[in-house]
């Protein structure tokens, strides 16, 4: 669907832009969650010293990957409220267009005339702008989806080699694999929000 | 579809009235429309909802070239009075909306921009149409708390917004009120609910009562012509309002 014209379609639109919203909202606190056990990796990386010394440099990663996340979904979420706002415009054009064609269909003579020219005219301006304004707003919601994604997987990328560099922390190694697979598993959420993100894209604009 | 009745007529001088919409659902009330006619120049007043935008559309334009309408007359702010403004600006984004100052930032949310709306100080003004010069009438509290009626001083009508309304039977939705008695059994509890001030009531009841008033027409139900006019107001003045029941 490229653009909303009835507000059957405009009211979908709203709906699924809602459902990312809330998707988005999750991610946000998991990465703030994220954040946390980075810090805490950190810490016991640093009491374990010298036997922890690759865990450390991945837990400072993950620290940053965490951050990163954070400011991509305050992206999102900039995107998405961007969104709401112009299917609520999108749908009260698509109330005046429905009005219209009750006009048009009621009023007869010079009446019928100049409504049906308005139409028009609304056809070609109006309903043209909202097409290009979704379609650069789906747009953007794609990129900054497909990006984060990539995002993700690298923090899921750094979540596995914490756990392998966990093996070798002498004596601290099975509190370090209890923390890394904690991330493992965190972000292993992220990546499912970000599969149902995707899939509640537009068809048309996926990445 | 609305009809349009020509209820004064003198050369270019004119007064439509737009009634009974058969097509509109049961849920959305109904409600008059007029349109003060002079000199080519028209004011729409209360233009209703905006579901029936195309019924009043259709009916005015069958009687008047819709171009024509350069100003509305909002005599408050209700959504059966004033939300189809944004249907009106569509078509014309030029039209002035005349409204007490009290609605000026929220009538806005309908519709329009600072520039739409001309406000209507609390003791009224006059709204020039084409020869005409018409008086907007304080009606405060009746039931809107910023609330004007509008008088035409040649054609001798008062457009009196809510108050003289009646939700009238199918039976009895005629365009003009037949049998007072009959009639004011319908308007009764709605203004017993509607008006919250009697003080505001009695100040109204003076306030007409000086004016010359042929025709009285409100915004739901029929016109009261003649002697009618004065029962009304009779009938106002002593009628207990304010009330939840009863
Ligand atoms: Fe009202
Ligand atoms: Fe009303």
């Amino acid at each position: 669907m490229a653009s909303p014209h009835s507000s059957a379609e405009a009211g979908r639109e709203l709906r699924r832009i809602v459902r990312i919203n809330e998707e988005i909202k999750s991610v946000v606190s998991t990465a703030f969650k994220i954040n946390l056990m980075a810090m805490n990796a950190i810490f016991l990386a640093k009491r374990a010293g010298q036997s922890a010394l690759g865990f450390g440099v991945l837990s400072n990663e993950l620290r940053r990957f965490a951050g990163d996340l954070q400011q991509q979904m305050a992206g999102l979420r900039d995107a998405t409220y961007g969104s709401v706002a112009t299917v609520t415009a999108l749908l009260n054009q698509s109330r005046i267009s429905r009005l219209l064609e009750r006009t048009r269909i009621e009023a007869q003579g010079e009446g019928k005339a100049l409504i049906q020219a308005l139409a028009s005219r609304r056809g070609e301006t109006t309903l043209a702008d909202n097409d290009q304004q979704m379609a650069a707003l789906n747009r953007r919601l794609s990129h900054l989806i497909a990006d984060t994604a990539q995002l993700v997987e690298l923090g899921s990328v750094l979540a596995r080699s914490a756990k392998i560099e966990a093996a070798y922390g002498g004596g601290f190694s099975t509190s370090l694999m209890q923390v890394s697979s904690d991330f493992e598993r965190t972000i292993g959420e992220i990546q499912r929000s970000f599969e149902n993100l995707t899939k509640n894209q537009p068809e048309d604009v996926v990445a | 579809m609305k009809t349009a009745h020509a209820i004064y007529e003198d050369g270019d001088h004119k007064w439509l009235a737009m009634v009974r919409d058969s097509s509109r659902p049961d849920f959305l009330i109904d409600t008059n429309e007029y349109l003060v006619i002079s000199d080519g120049d028209a004011l729409l007043l209360d233009p209703g909802g905006s579901e029936i935008f195309p019924a009043v559309f259709s009916a005015v334009s069958t009687g008047f070239d819709p171009r024509r309408i350069h100003k509305i007359f909002a005599s408050h702010q209700d959504p059966d009075v004033i939300s189809s403004l944004s249907m009106w600006l569509e078509f014309n984004p030029g039209i002035k909306c005349y409204l007490s100052w009290l609605w000026q930032s929220f009538v806005p949310h309908f519709a329009g921009q600072a520039d739409t709306f001309v406000p209507i100080p609390d003791n009224g003004m006059d709204i020039v149409v084409g020869a005409r010069r018409l008086q907007a009438i304080p009606a405060h509290y009746l039931h809107s708390s910023g609330n004007f009626h509008l008088y035409d001083p040649k054609a001798k009508i008062l457009f009196s917004g809510d108050v003289g309304a009646a939700l009238l039977p199918p039976a009895e939705d005629g365009l003009f009120v037949e049998d007072f008695d009959r009639h004011i059994r319908h308007a009764e509890s709605f203004h017993r609910r509607w008006m919250g001030s009697d003080k505001a009531k009695r100040d109204w009841c003076a306030r007409v009562s000086a004016l010359d008033i042929d025709m009285l027409c409100p915004q739901h139900g029929a016109i009261y012509r003649g002697a009618d006019v004065a029962r009304f107001i009779d009938w106002f003045s002593r009628l207990d309002v304010g009330v939840l029941k009863g």
